[in-house]
């Protein structure tokens, strides 16, 4: 239709199929789509991770939810349900009032309302204490008696949702104590369920007495029975100063009396008689060593103490390694308060408490040392309760107005220290890197250091590693510059095959094969290795030495033919040598017929003061390597193979010999592509789970010892994230080791990635 | 599909004291006589097999001593082979044998109790393709020397010198010898490698087609090179060029199908040969 000359029709041989073009375009676009996914992915793995890490970071939110007015009183003690909903309060006279915080004015039509025990109106009360765990009020009397008074709270769930919380009392009657007719001062009661002690001080003229009495339990065919007082001890020798703080712990094995002269008193009890163990003074190094306030952590092994000066600090219980029994220590140091503390509340799930005094609360963390909230209050606290949720703080003001705080604080324990500082643990008599997730009961201290298990992966790597680098280096330059190229089609898919071997297979092996046989004979092992190694560079000496009338007999590429036999020889000479050895030379005494035993397992730990374990680093640094050294070989071969023939015919002709020319020239060219191989293989060895899960005891220690085990950071996430549960405190510490390893690795790798550059640039074969 | 990453010299490797005097023994026969002087190399009934596949046939030829001799004749007719087998190059590949035999001075050059690393050293090789090390020009060059354990800086950096101003080449790098050989260009590089082969002072220099990828300024300088090199070197080339053949040569090996058709005096070649295939081949008319 247009004027222009008609084209010249292009010959069809030159034209493009429209198919090709569209396939180029498309696979453009499809290999930069891809690329660009994987790195989408990879970024939205750290990304996921490190979301599921933050949390651990965050500290805790506080802020006020309520406030409800109390009945006028003298108010010496606050308890709580598990929901706050029905929080009481003891006055002075022993009376309870409790308070209805859901739905005042609803269809109870009640605000408060109060109880007592029956007895009341018998006797006048002494002093009252409350144990929250066990939700007991124990009265101790003006006339020398006492009484405990169950405070059972019940929560039924009515159809139409919600909740109802119901409380009804149940009183003991009152037992005799102490003198008689003599106002009870101070009362501390603890109950294991199997015994339980009763402590109190009286002043009679002048002069502080403290009785104790152990009770028992009657049980009844309709259950539990009353309790009755089974013995009596006076405890009034060990009273030298006027006693101001009495404890007794759960386990009710010991009496805890603080001193006004700020010295504490440890009776202990062993179920027949109290015996002094320890006198301590926990603020020696202070002008002032009064103590204001002496408290119980949960689990009732650790002491928190406030000094009148403010001083804030915890003594635990630990075993002195001289002794040989437990005393309490200082282990912990917080920073100070204003004054010494006038309320303190424990918290009953983990090792926060809440501690102030008037306006000033805070709310700290026994463990870690840290302190999770604190502020100035807009009113005087007279007294505060953690809920026992966790999820809630109460303070009962002087005005009498109950506030309501709302807790948010789920990982309390989490903190750069706890991961990854020393913690002096409960228990324990120094700070220490540890890791322990779970134990046997609720207050158990959890240890949460990854130090362990990142050593544990060095240290797994490391043995796997100089396992494995030797021997497949070695392996490699062998194959692809001394080996005939008939032997070696043969060779290199064998070892690829051995690369596919699943690792729970490897594992499997490891744990219930190849871990007895060397546990047995570890001197055997370590010589066979030995003897093998020294008969390679002998044999090859001697090879050289001999003439070469016999030397030219052996075509070259077959000369490991007269060689293996000969390193199989000395192997098996090493191994058996080595049960001459440990007969000779690790020899210990019977633990009890007192004969003499040759056992290398039983020696190492009495010479090196290590342990000694059947599922160890070296038999997992042995297995591990065994998974790594395909993957180096075959790809250093292949980077070895890969250096072009040019080079090396070019050292040969200038004279020089196979083995010049491999280290001179083929070494260095394919250095890069050996460097690869050495990092991919690590990478394989830090993340390896299955070998190390099985074939170790998956204990976190701190030790290089070859012959302990380890739990890495892989197995470890492996092993307790079944357990662990979801978006708990342990569920994101694993994924704070996740984060770890992914760091680790991604490090190693990028200066692996940086130093490989260099090397390729430096030996770029020009083409 | 042969891979040629293997060597067979292994066996002869180490102790080599001995066995290199008795080489030295040999060398210095050549001083004795005219005759032994024109039979320097000597190439007797020699075949070559790749495999099953021969490649050389039953040839015959003495190569004088401090004389360029050239090979000449079509592709694939067996030059590099022959070649190559002069320094036993060709032992990295797998499945080789030979029949007849080398000698050079008069010794077999498969005589099993000749430690082939030794040989090597005393036959410096030019491959048809540059192949420089990844290392600095200066390496590249000590590094005959540094496989034989001398160290001493002073020998090499005498022997640089002396390798580099033979090669021509002294002048263009002298201050960039810490640099990778591979900043020079292809010229440069050709002559370094030649550079390389000498530094070491072997006896015989083996070139294939050390021209072949080269402009005509640096071929003219290798060839002005080869001039200088004859006065100490006996010198084996391989060329594809006729032209080159006669400028540099003294005498000349016509091979057709792996087998020796002509061997003469160059100018006997190339004015007036023998044989009607050589008087073809060099005019042009085939190949
Ligand atoms: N490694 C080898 N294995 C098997 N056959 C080979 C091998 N190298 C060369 N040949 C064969 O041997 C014959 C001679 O090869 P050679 O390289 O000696 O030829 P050439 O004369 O140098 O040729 P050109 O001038 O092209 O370099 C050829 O037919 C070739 O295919
Ligand atoms: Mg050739």
């Amino acid at each position: 239709m247009t004027k222009q000359p008609p084209a010249k029709a292009i010959p069809e041989r030159f034209i493009v199929r429209p198919a090709t073009l569209w396939f180029d375009r498309f696979m453009n676009y499809f290999i930069t789509v891809g690329g660009l996914s994987i790195i989408i992915a990879v970024s939205l793995i750290f990304v996921f991770i490190l979301l599921q890490v933050l949390p651990l970071f965050r500290g805790a939110q506080v802020e006020p939810q309520d406030s409800f007015s109390v009945p006028q009183d003298d108010y010496v003690v606050m308890g709580t349900d598990e929901w706050a909903e029905l929080p009481f309060f003891v006055n002075r006279r022993g009376e309870l009032t409790f308070l209805d915080t859901v739905d005042p004015g609803g269809p109870h039509h009640r605000t408060a309302f109060t109880r007592a025990p029956a007895w009341l109106d018998e006797t006048d009360v002494g002093v009252v204490v409350y144990n929250p765990l066990l939700s007991q009020l124990v009265y101790g009397t003006a006339d020398g008696r006492f009484a405990i008074l169950d405070v059972q709270y019940e929560a039924t769930f009515p159809e139409r949702g919600g909740r109802e919380v119901s409380v009804e009392l149940q009183e003991t009657p009152l037992l005799s104590i102490g003198s008689t007719e003599v106002p009870v001062q101070h009362l501390a009661y603890g109950s294991s369920g199997t015994q339980a002690i009763v402590v109190v001080i009286q002043q009679v003229n002048e002069r502080f007495e403290m009785h104790a009495v152990s009770l028992v339990q009657q049980r009844t065919l309709l259950g539990d029975g009353q309790w009755s007082v089974s013995q009596s001890y006076d405890l009034s020798e060990h009273l030298d100063a006027a006693p101001r703080h009495l404890l007794v712990p759960s386990d009710a094995d010991a009496v805890l009396i603080g001193m006004d002269d700020g010295r504490v008193l440890f009776l202990h009890f062993d179920g027949q008689e109290f015996r002094k163990r320890q006198m301590f003074v926990p603020f020696r190094d202070r002008a002032d060593r009064a103590i204001a306030s002496m408290n119980f952590l949960l689990g009732d092994v650790s002491l928190v103490f406030t000094a009148s000066c403010g001083a804030n600090r915890i003594f635990s219980l630990y075993r002195d390694p001289q002794r040989e029994v437990r005393v309490w220590g200082h282990t912990k140091t917080f920073p100070d308060l204003e004054r010494g503390a006038s309320f303190y509340s424990a918290a009953m799930r983990n090792k926060a408490f809440l501690i102030g005094d008037g306006r000033a609360a805070s709310l700290r963390y026994g463990t870690t040392e840290s302190i999770r909230w604190q502020d100035e209050l807009p009113f005087s606290v007279s007294l505060a309760a953690i809920g026992p949720r966790y999820d809630r703080m109460l303070f009962l003001d002087d005005g009498h107005t109950l506030h309501s705080y709302r807790l948010d604080d789920p990982h309390p324990q989490a903190s750069w220290r706890t991961f990854f500082g020393r913690i002096q643990y409960e228990g324990q008599a120094a700070p220490e890197f540890a890791w322990q997730s779970t134990g046997g009961r609720d207050d158990f201290e959890r240890k949460l250091s990854l130090i362990p298990l990142i050593i544990g992966t060095l240290k797994g790597t490391f043995y796997a590693m100089i396992f494995a680098l030797p021997i497949a280096l070695l392996a490699a330059i062998y194959t692809s510059q001394f080996l005939r190229p008939g032997i070696k089609r043969f060779v290199k898919p064998v070892m690829e095959i051995m690369a596919s071997l699943p690792s729970v297979v490897l594992g499997f092996l490891a744990a219930l094969w190849l871990a007895p046989i060397i546990s047995n004979a570890v001197p055997s092992v370590l010589l066979a290795v030995i003897a093998i190694v020294v008969a390679a560079l002998v044999v090859g000496y001697l090879w050289g030495l001999l003439p070469q009338r016999i030397r030219v007999r052996l075509k070259p590429g077959y000369e490991f033919l007269a060689f293996v036999p000969v390193l199989l020889l000395v192997g098996y000479a090493g191994w058996q040598l080595g049960f001459v050895v440990e007969r000779t030379f690790f020899i210990v005494p019977g633990e009890s017929t007192g004969m003499q035993i040759a056992d290398f397992r039983l020696w190492f730990p009495q010479a090196t003061g290590l342990s000694f374990e059947q599922r160890n680093a070296f038999v997992v640094g042995f297995v591990m390597g065994f998974a790594v050294i395909p993957i180096i070989f075959t790809i250093t071969e292949d980077a070895l193979s890969n250096v072009p023939e040019a080079f090396r015919s070019g050292s040969l002709a200038l004279g020089a010999s196979r083995w010049q020319t491999a280290i001179r020239i083929v070494l260095p060219t394919a250095s890069a592509g050996i460097f690869s191989a050495i990092m991919i293989g690590l990478g394989r060895a830090v993340g390896e789970t299955m070998i190390v899960v099985m074939a170790t005891g998956n204990t976190p220690v701190t030790e290089f010892n070859p012959f302990t085990g380890m739990r890495t950071l892989s197995a470890n996430i492996a092993v307790e994230l079944p357990e662990a549960p979801y978006l708990g405190t342990l569920y994101r510490t694993l994924f704070l080791g996740a984060l770890v390893l992914f760091l680790m690795t991604f490090l190693v790798n990028t200066i692996a990635e940086i130093l490989r550059q260099r090397l390729r640039e430096k030996y770029r074969a020009v083409e | 599909m042969n891979d040629k990453r293997d060597s067979t010299f292994a066996a002869s490797r180490g102790s080599g004291e001995i066995r290199q005097k008795r080489v030295q023994v040999g060398q210095r026969q050549k001083q004795t006589g005219n005759d032994a002087h024109a039979r320097y190399i000597q190439v007797r009934d020699h075949s070559f097999f790749y495999g099953t596949t021969q490649v050389l046939y039953d040839l015959n030829m003495d190569i004088p001593e401090r004389h360029v001799t050239a090979l000449i004749g079509p592709s694939g007719c067996g030059k590099s082979t022959l070649l190559r087998n002069f320094n036993r190059m060709n032992d990295l590949i797998d499945g080789i044998s030979h029949r007849g035999d080398i000698l050079i001075d008069g010794r077999s050059i498969y005589d099993p109790y000749l430690e082939v690393i030794s040989l090597r050293k005393r036959i410096g090789m030019v491959f048809q393709k540059s192949n420089p090390f990844p290392k600095s020009i200066y390496e590249n060059i000590v590094y005959s020397l540094r496989v034989a354990g001398r160290n001493r800086r002073a020998e090499l950096d005498e022997t640089v010198e002396r390798s580099l101003r033979a090669a021509a080449l002294w002048d263009e790098v002298k201050d960039r010898l810490r640099e990778t050989a591979f900043s020079l260009s292809g010229g440069q590089m050709q002559r370094l490698c030649i550079a390389r082969a000498i530094a070491n002072r072997p006896e015989i220099l083996l070139m294939d087609e050390p021209c072949s990828a080269l402009d005509p300024v640096a071929t003219g300088k290798i060839e002005d090179l080869i001039h200088q090199l004859k006065e100490e070197y006996t010198i084996i080339i391989v060329t594809h060029n006729m032209q080159q053949a006669a400028r540099v040569s003294d005498r000349t090996a016509f091979l057709y199908m792996g087998r020796l058709i002509e061997y003469n005096d160059t100018e006997k070649i190339f004015t007036n040969p023998t044989e009607e295939q050589t008087e073809a081949y060099v005019s042009g008319r085939f190949g």
